[in-house]
């Protein structure tokens, strides 16, 4: 059950074992579940190539084969991430848990070089950044 | 609006001190114990040392005889006494720069308009004008801060020859206080490495010994400011890229608490770790440069509105110290960075750091932060998630190198397989992997929750202690070509850093001590880590510690030999 498990399963476990703290008022069981998802699963590893492809870079087969294993050995080691109880701790998403109450005006300005931005453009036909024809993937 | 104009030096010096620990102005160190101590010392080089004509007040013998003085205040009494020129001062730290390069390769970009801004300097001193905190004053900047006109490539070929239309915040300020930028120093592709390295076109030798890395990735900003090539220089610091490289280069390194400096203009590595940190020979000109470039900017959403104190403005001269003015002083030492995996010089480096701060006054308790290994885990998958996105901007379209092909997705994969470099490619990798649908919550949600447990650790101990220390790196600098083909050895290296990065706070690398290695010994730094926005305590720490330290200073061979 735990192996290649998509999002739809663990959402489903997830929404199963929050259901079964709301009924028990029991966080152990919850636990349980959630240590199962986490400990069960085994993911598959890094398909370089697709990954490759999702990131837009064009990896020469010489590099996938070289990425590949040190790629691999780093997220077995990101894999001790798995084995902690991170029961009940919310997650962090920057450092400070304060958010700044500072809104600028929602006024538009003027840049005051777009000569240099449009310098800098590696093919510019005013007022087009050029780029070339894009072909379906059929 | 420029911070007001310094005064003068000794002025400054002499300011009452506000400790929250006592201190008493009026109590001197006894003159017999100065004058003994100021006798033991290490001197890094024989052979004559040649006027470090930056600083007319010392005599060429005083740089390896006092503690470090702030290169910035004595640039500014000599202008405005009329005993030196901009243009002289310039004229000295090029020359210095030009013969420096060929060993240790700093530099990815000298300004070409140096001696013209020095003139301007000249003509305001003459005019009589106030001049900004920093006029005359030569500064490098790393390349993944943008400075406008001048090429900006974060260190990567995909964006060789890059001139940005805008300075970044932070590079505006420094202009606005009077700085000459002197140039663009060398770093690891858009901040992913350890070493320089990873630099999409040179590595920089370590002004200590030129068959070892400056660190990284600010590795030439430390070297630049190491070897003298600059006053001071700012570097970035995602995981310890300040810190390490201070280290390594033995100069001060300070990180700011995330938010105290904007980050408009520095190109995004991991934008919720990422800070602008600073480089200077002292903690002086690391408190002023740090004065200029702090303070909210309505460009960056994530930086701070509190209130930036004027962090030179207590560091006082070593006359007014009385004999412990760090009584009271609670300091944490982290026992996780001084065990196993630690080099035993780092740890005996530490512990006499320790015992330093003991004789002034200091009480030293060892302190364990739960969770601190699985800081390095959860940094990279954060880092690296954060990176695969931020780095999906340079696809050749609007600015940097761009690939020739006949179709858009090749135009995207080629261009970035071409300019960008092999450790960069990898992390961009990891993190798309580390993101992608049914591995989020196991790696990047569960990498937030260790940040939370990280965050509450150093909350939890720094309530108890008025600081935290460490080692900055396990080790001093790396011989070149160590760590190339191993990610995972060159990432452990990492260890004593990343924490602080993942909790946001402020840390202070002051170097502390020698280890063996290279022709003088290899420098060794001191970390000192504060809540959130206590710059201003470490930084007065640190200037005590660093004053009142005997026996080292922390002068290269490279520069004695060269100069």
């Amino acid at each position: 059950m735990a192996t290649g498990m998509t999002m739809s399963d663990a959402t489903l476990l997830r929404r199963l074992s929050t259901l079964l703290v709301a009924r028990s008022g029991c966080p152990r069981r919850m636990r349980l579940f959630s240590s199962y998802i986490v400990r069960g699963a085994t993911f598959e590893p890094p398909d370089v190539s697709h990954l490759a492809d999702s990131a837009r870079i064009s990896l020469a087969p010489g590099e996938v084969e070289d990425f590949g294993p040190k790629i691999r050995q780093v997220i077995d080691w990101f894999g001790q991430l798995q084995a902690v109880d991170l029961e009940s701790v919310e997650p962090s998403v920057r450092a400070d848990a304060e958010v700044s109450m500072y809104k600028r005006e929602d006024t538009p300005e003027t840049f005051e070089n777009r000569e240099a931005i449009i310098r800098v453009a590696p093919s510019y036909d005013d007022p087009y950044i050029k780029v070339p024809k894009v072909l379906s993937k059929e | 609006m420029p911070p007001p104009p310094v005064r003068s030096p000794s002025r400054l010096l002499l300011c009452h001190c506000r400790l929250p620990f006592h201190i008493s102005p009026q109590t001197r160190l006894p003159l017999s114990h100065n004058s003994s101590v100021r006798r033991r010392f290490h001197c890094s080089a024989v052979s004559a040392v040649s006027a470090l004509s930056s600083d007319p007040q010392i005599a060429p013998t005083d740089l390896t005889t006092t503690p470090p003085s702030s290169h910035i205040l004595s640039i500014r009494e000599s202008l405005l006494s009329r005993r030196r020129t901009a243009a002289d001062v310039a004229g000295e730290y090029l020359d210095r720069l030009r013969r420096t390069e060929p060993h240790i390769r700093s530099f990815l970009h000298v300004s070409e308009t140096t001696m013209r801004e020095a003139e301007e300097v000249d003509r305001l001193v003459a005019s009589g004008k106030d001049l900004g905190p920093l006029a005359g004053v030569l500064v490098g900047v790393k390349d993944n801060i943008c400075t406008a006109g001048m090429p900006s490539t974060g260190g990567s070929r995909i964006l060789e020859g890059y001139r940005p239309p805008f300075d970044a915040t932070a590079v505006r300020k420094l202009k606005e206080a009077g700085a000459i930028v002197i140039g663009k120093t060398n770093m690891d592709e858009f901040g992913m490495g350890s070493t320089t390295e990873g630099s999409g076109f040179q590595v920089t030798a370590n002004p200590w010994d030129i068959s070892r890395v400056p660190g990284g990735s600010s590795g030439g900003s430390a070297a630049a400011v190491s070897a003298k090539q600059c006053v001071v220089s700012l570097g970035s610091d995602t995981g310890g890229s300040v810190r390490q490289p201070a280290s390594f280069c033995g100069v001060v390194g300070l990180k700011p608490t995330y938010g105290r400096v904007s980050r408009f203009g520095l190109m995004a590595y991991a934008s919720s770790l990422d800070v602008i940190g600073c480089f200077g020979a002292s903690v002086i000109d690391s408190a002023i440069v740090l004065n200029v470039v702090s303070g909210h900017d309505r460009f960056d959403s994530t930086s701070s509105t509190h209130e930036v104190p004027d962090y030179a403005s207590f560091l006082m001269s070593t006359d007014h110290f009385e004999s412990t003015p760090l009584k009271g002083l609670k300091v944490g030492m982290i026992r996780e960075t001084i065990g196993d995996g630690v080099d035993v010089g780092v740890i005996s480096s530490i512990k006499a750091a320790a015992l330093h701060l003991e004789e002034l006054g200091a009480t030293i308790t060892e302190v364990s932060l739960p969770s601190f290994s699985l800081g390095l885990p959860a940094y990279y998958v954060l880092a690296s998630s954060e990176a695969s996105s931020n780095l999906s901007r340079y696809d050749g379209v609007r600015y940097g190198n761009r690939a020739t092909v006949d179709e858009l997705n090749s135009l995207y994969g080629d261009s970035r397989a071409d300019g960008l470099g092999p450790e960069v490619k990898m992390r961009i990798l990891m993190g798309t992997y580390a993101l992608s649908a049914g591995y989020y919550d196991a790696y990047y949600k569960r990498a937030q929750q260790v940040r939370t447990l990280i965050r509450k650790s150093f909350k939890d101990a720094l309530e108890k202690m008025d600081i935290l220390v460490s080692p900055a790196v396990p080790s001093p600098a790396y011989k070149i070509g160590e760590k190339v083909n191993d990610p995972l050895a060159m990432y452990a290296g990492d260890i004593m850093t990343v924490n602080v990065n993942l909790a946001g706070l402020p840390a202070l690398v002051v170097p502390c001590g020698f280890v063996e290695g290279g022709s003088a010994g290899l420098p060794v730094g001191l970390q000192m880590i504060g809540s959130s926005f206590s710059e201003e305590k470490l930084l007065r720490i640190g200037h005590i510690f660093e004053q009142t330290l005997p026996n080292y200073r922390f002068v290269p061979p490279l520069f004695l030999e060269l100069v």
